[in-house]
């Protein structure tokens, strides 16, 4: 089977935190 | 201070220490209960720790308090306990980012529907995602049109 990478995932990231510290 | 768990959970995500991400994230939403970026990272924590589960409760949990859309998250969370039509349908009927198309091209490739898969990969070429070109031609070749 060809390969299939999960780009999705890549796409989920944490919000920036910088104005709440 | 709330400022000071921000500092703490923003240093366990920069060296990827999401069990304490989740932890410190708890913590914040004991003190302010429904804030959107605590509920976000103990979301997105949970997913990178693998705990779809954990996260699909997290969801659910926050889903009266918030208005914060957690489409995408919820659907890529059923996607991977591969309930691939009711993360589908989730997706349905919402406009899409490239996150979702991203999504919902791997859901169809997965439900073997090539065709539909490799359509959305068209669609994001203008993107620039990375590896973008690996999945399209996976579901090209899926779809027995390697020649495109
Ligand atoms: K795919």
């Amino acid at each position: 089977n060809p390969i299939v990478i999960d780009l999705a995932y890549n796409a989920i990231d944490f919000p920036s935190l910088e104005n709440r510290m | 201070a709330i400022e000071d768990l921000f500092a703490s959970l923003n240093r366990h995500i920069e060296r990827s220490e999401f069990d304490q991400a989740v932890k410190i994230s708890d913590q914040v939403l004991s003190i302010a209960p429904g804030d959107e970026d605590a509920i976000r990272c103990k979301v997105v924590a949970l997913i990178k720790n693998d705990s779809v589960d954990k996260a699909l409760l997290a969801i659910e949990a926050c889903s009266n308090k918030s208005s914060i859309d957690f489409v995408f998250f919820k659907a890529y969370c059923l996607y991977r306990q591969n309930k691939l039509d009711e993360a589908l349908e989730t997706l349905k009927g919402q406009e899409k980012n490239s996150a979702m198309m991203l999504l919902e091209s791997q859901i169809l490739f997965r439900l073997g529907l090539m065709d539909a898969s490799v359509d959305i990969y068209q669609n994001l070429q203008k993107s620039k995602i990375e590896s973008l070109e690996i999945n399209f031609v996976a579901s090209l070749v899926s779809a027995g049109r390697a020649s495109d």
